[in-house]
């Protein structure tokens, strides 16, 4: 994990002040406990009852292990936003627990592909033994970084991701890299959020903020 | 941000309130944040996306 940090590009250039290892250790440990104790409670909602509120149908959900469904933390719904066609090649950007990826791979099917890509790793455990558990065997998880994307250039179809991009100091550094593994013509579908009033520099700096 | 990156077709299709009942207080009401979904395309052609450039009326960071 050290060589793939070490080799992001731009990615001191945050907000002013932000230290970014120290935001994204304080993002690593946080997310570890939504994916070890999600029955917890964060400063977000998690789990079905989230699902439910981004709209995620019942049959998408049907079949996925509830301990990854508990773990859910998006902030939308990347699959309202253009349907995952059989076939298609899917990267799924902070896959988390898995529950994005899990959906997507059942919607490409045997003849497509997903690879989620996360930092923290204790959700790619997670990710990758409910993959097992609910006998999905086209998503692959990934250790890695959105700034840099362990995925070949092209490849993708479609990017998803969920609750992510909010998260990172340099959003530019992200999207640059999104739009290097999407084919010509891919596909962008992004769950996140949107700040609608104007956030103080001081505050941007402050990784309590980023973090709850 | 997203057209700079190398898209076109940046549409937010909707805005909702994922933070209220969270089980732990948020700073997010503060600052009047709510949950998106948003798409847009990789462009297919350096013709389409300078197109989507100039169309932009505002400053470009570099690249």
């Amino acid at each position: 994990m050290t060589t793939v940090q070490n080799a992001i590009p731009n990615a001191e250039a945050g907000s002013r002040g932000l230290d970014s290892a120290a935001l994204r250790a304080a993002i690593q440990a946080e997310y570890e406990l939504v994916a070890r104790e999600p029955q917890r409670g964060f400063h977000f909602i998690t789990g079905r009852p989230l699902a439910a509120l981004l709209g995620y149908q019942e049959a998408w959900l049907a079949g996925i292990p509830e301990a990854n469904l508990a773990s859910f933390a998006g902030t939308g719904n990347p699959f309202t936003l253009g349907t995952i066609q059989p076939g298609e090649r899917v990267v799924d950007v902070g896959s988390g627990a898995g529950l994005d990826s899990l959906i997507a791979a059942r919607m490409t099917g045997p003849t497509g592909q997903v690879i989620g890509v996360d930092m923290t790793p204790a959700m790619l455990e997670k990710a990758t033994e409910g993959a097992a558990q609910a006998r999905v065997n086209n998503v692959t998880f990934r250790a890695g970084y959105a700034e840099a994307l362990p995925v070949e250039t092209g490849w993708a179809d479609v990017i998803i991701s969920n609750g992510v991009l909010n998260l990172m100091p340099d959003k530019s550094a992200a999207l640059r890299e999104m739009a290097r593994v999407l084919r010509p013509g891919g596909r962008l579908q992004i769950g996140d959020i949107l700040v609608q009033k104007p956030v103080p520099e001081d505050a941007r700096a402050d990784i309590s903020l980023w973090t709850g | 941000m997203v057209t700079a990156a190398g898209f076109v077709g940046f549409e937010i299709t909707s805005r909702h309130d994922v933070f209220s009942g969270a089980a732990r207080a948020s700073d997010a009401a503060e600052f009047g944040t709510l949950g998106i979904n948003f798409r847009a395309r990789r462009y297919a052609s350096e013709a389409e996306w300078a197109a989507e450039l100039a169309a932009l009326n505002c400053e470009i960071p570099p690249r």
